[in-house]
């Protein structure tokens, strides 16, 4: 009140209102760059189980050939979960225990391997078999250390014997990841490149055993495997330009799915299986438009002028889908519920692309350029959105052209594309931007990671 | 009306009475001045040395016996006759000269020594000695013993800890527990409990672990009076959609007890 009174009490006020203003700046600086991170960082105090994976111990001549890629495969399964503080292969002890008779827990679990858990077992072959028992032990559990023992025999052979290991490392991770399956088994989809054409191949999760699936001398592009392993829907380029098609992998042929006029490309299943969304221009404006699994009884979901591609279901509810629309200019992403309605703009700008929608519901994935123009700094990234408060991480930096980003079904590991062209290869790294490593050669696009 | 009716008296003339009043009153003068002169008083004055009359004579009489008189006491200064003399009072202090202008010394302006910062020097623990475990006769019987938790884990402001009910299922699936510890502790967001409201207090919650591993019959044991806290320790068991399947049985009970301290 008796400022009123001073001359020059408005430069005072004016400046008092910058301190203040500087004051809040500094005080919600370091909550604003606290909460960029939130709870996607697990070090509130959990520990990650310490796990310790023994050598298996041969039980026949012949099943030291297997011996070494089943070691291999566990161990490397068991890395690259996530889940564990797994014990460098030079400090568990060096008996290789085949059966809990063998076991000498006090080993394990003293300095310096301190497991809290032992993986251990035997690898054996019987009349052309692979035999191989495997157990989990709680070292610190003196009393009742056995978690689980289960055999497994498969006919010899070395990928039989990765495959015994995933499945060994899958149920490993599902009895102590705390209720969430293993991907050890899962599968991945993508884009061969080859030459001029482009046809759908698979390999495991971890980048082995790839195999062409078709043989159609076009280019096939955004390879999506149905909820249920047994269908793979993609779009093809053919006499009527880009259609969707659909492989069975049941029957390892070409099924129905039926044709319409324009360009239709990126199809996307709905978590029941008895639905698509994809992209259409029949109408003239590329559209999202959903199906059933045959491609019949379409229906329009988008009708705005600009195109509107890329859709993805939400796997955990089916009542939601996101897709980049480009109704406002550069392409954005963009939610709404499967009927229409509710339309909601995810990205503030830039050019984002090929959303996915984690299984859990709560994060998209998508490639992203927050700056976008001639001479803009940065590049094509991965980010993850939480889609309640739109708060986005950055998972790749300075490692070139990203996109296509795939959730795993455990929600805890990306695939995407690195690079462009003939020179992009799948990545693949943990959700939180940690442990990136390539799982193809170059030549090898647009992955897509199976649902279980 | 009525003095023309009674006529006044007839009165005797004013003259003769005075003239007799005042002839009386000087004889009655006269009479006392001559009594006075004629016959003065033989009275001796009061006082006087007349030997019968008048004051009472005194007599010193030296044969009543006296009491003696008591010897100075030498000791008791107020008995004695050598009176000492009293203390001189202290000489006047003299006040200071008033101190001169360029006396005064004007404290320089000390900068405080600010010691250099040193990161605290870790000190190690003692080496832990294994404590005497003391024998309980309690404890044999397993119901009157204190349940133990099963699985503590220490998260960044506090302490987060996992009690079973069901005693021989914590024993035999201990790595479910310690699943179970780290899955609750993982869904707790730090940030939720008010951090001043909360400071020092701990809230227990109970849930049941269904055979599938999902949690059912969430409720509050004991609140922290941090409606704040008690809202983190929920919304952890309400974010986790499962456990992962029961090694064995069709529920347990799970008791989760969170303890604030940052």
């Amino acid at each position: 009140m008796t400022m009123r009174s001073i001359s020059g009490s408005t430069v005072y006020n004016s400046a008092l209102h910058f301190l203040s203003i500087a004051a809040l700046c500094f005080v919600a600086s370091p909550m604003l760059r606290a909460q960029d991170w939130f709870h996607l960082e697990s070090s509130n105090g959990a520990e990650r189980i310490r796990i310790a994976v023994a050598d298996f111990k041969p039980q026949s001549a012949d099943a030291s050939a297997f011996k070494h890629a089943f070691d291999a495969t566990l161990f490397a399964d068991l890395n690259a979960a996530g889940i564990f503080d797994i014990v460098s292969k030079g400090l568990i002890p060096q008996s290789s225990p085949g059966a809990p008779a063998e076991m000498n827990l006090s080993e394990w679990s003293a300095p310096p391997s301190k497991a809290a858990m032992v993986a251990f077992g035997s690898v054996a072959t019987q009349g052309g078999r692979l035999v191989v028992n495997g157990y989990l032990d709680d070292a610190k559990n003196a009393q009742f250390p056995q978690v689980f023992a289960k055999q497994y025999s498969e006919d010899a052979s070395e990928n039989e014997a990765r495959q015994i290991a995933h499945r060994f490392a899958d149920e490993i991770i599902s009895r102590l990841g705390g209720g969430v399956a293993g991907i050890a088994e899962t599968k991945i989809y993508y884009v061969k490149i080859l030459g001029q054409n482009k046809e759908i191949w698979e390999m495991d999760y971890d980048g082995q055993n790839q195999h062409a699936l078709t043989h159609l001398g076009t280019v096939s592009l955004s390879p999506r495997i149905s909820p249920d392993n047994s269908r793979l829907a993609f779009s093809s380029l053919g006499r009527e330009g880009f259609q969707i098609k659909m492989y069975s992998l049941l029957l390892n042929r070409m099924v129905n799915f039926t044709a319409a006029g324009g360009t239709n490309l990126s199809p996307a299943w709905a978590p029941t299986g008895n639905q698509l969304a994809f992209s259409s221009s029949r109408t003239g404006d590329p559209e999202i438009w959903t199906s059933d699994r045959e491609g019949n009884v379409a229906h329009r979901v988008t009708n705005f002028r600009g195109p509107d591609v890329s859709p993805v279901w939400n796997p955990k509810t089916g009542a939601q889908i996101a897709w980049i629309s480009g109704r406002t200019g550069l392409p954005q992403l963009y939610i709404m519920d499967a009927d229409g309605s509710g339309v909601q703009r995810m990205t503030d700008g830039g050019y984002a692309t090929s959303p996915s929608w984690s299984p859990n519901g709560q994060f998209l994935a998508f490639a992203w350029s927050r700056k976008y123009g001639p001479g803009a700094p940065g590049g094509q990234d991965i980010y993850i959105m939480e889609i309640t408060t739109k708060r986005w991480i950055q998972l790749t930096h300075g490692i070139g052209r990203c996109d296509f980003p795939s959730w795993s079904p455990d929600g805890r590991h990306l695939v995407f594309a690195n690079g462009s062209g003939a020179r992009a290869r799948v990545m693949t790294m943990l959700a939180d931007g940690t442990q990136q490593h390539a799982l193809t050669e170059s030549g090898a696009d647009m992955p897509n990671w199976s649902w279980k | 009306m009525s003095s023309q009716a009674h006529p006044a008296p007839s009165r005797p003339p004013l003259g003769s009475g005075v003239v007799g009043a005042v002839a009386l009153h000087i004889a009655v003068v006269g009479v006392l001045i001559a009594v006075t002169f004629l016959h003065p008083s033989r009275k001796t004055p009061w006082g006087d040395k007349a030997s019968s009359v008048g004051a009472i004579e005194a007599s010193m009489v030296a044969s009543i016996p006296l009491p003696p008189k008591a010897p100075p006491v030498e000791n008791s200064v107020l008995t004695s006759e050598n009176v000492t003399k009293a203390p001189e009072p202290p000489p006047k202090e003299k006040t200071a000269p008033p101190p001169k202008p360029t006396d005064l010394l004007i404290k320089e302006k000390v900068v405080p020594k600010i010691p250099p910062k040193v990161a605290p020097k870790e000190t190690l623990a003692p080496p832990k000695r294994p404590q005497p475990v003391p024998v309980s006769p309690k404890a044999t019987s397993g119901d009157a013993a204190t349940q133990l938790p099963q699985s503590i884990s220490h998260v960044k402001d506090g302490t987060a800890t996992v009690t079973v009910q069901n005693r021989a299922f914590g024993n035999r699936y201990a790595y479910y527990l310690r699943i179970v510890g780290s899955k609750v502790t993982e869904n707790y967001y730090l940030q939720e409990p008010d951090p001043i409201a909360s400071r020092g207090k701990s809230v227990t919650v109970l849930f049941d672990i269904q055979r599938d591993g999902s949690p059912a019959n969430l409720r509050i044991e004991t609140r922290s009076g941090s409606p704040s806290l008690d809202n983190a320790a929920l919304r952890a068991i309400q974010r986790i959609d499962t456990f992962g399947d029961l090694p064995e049985g069709d529920h347990i009970t799970i008791e989760y007890k969170f303890d604030y301290r940052p």
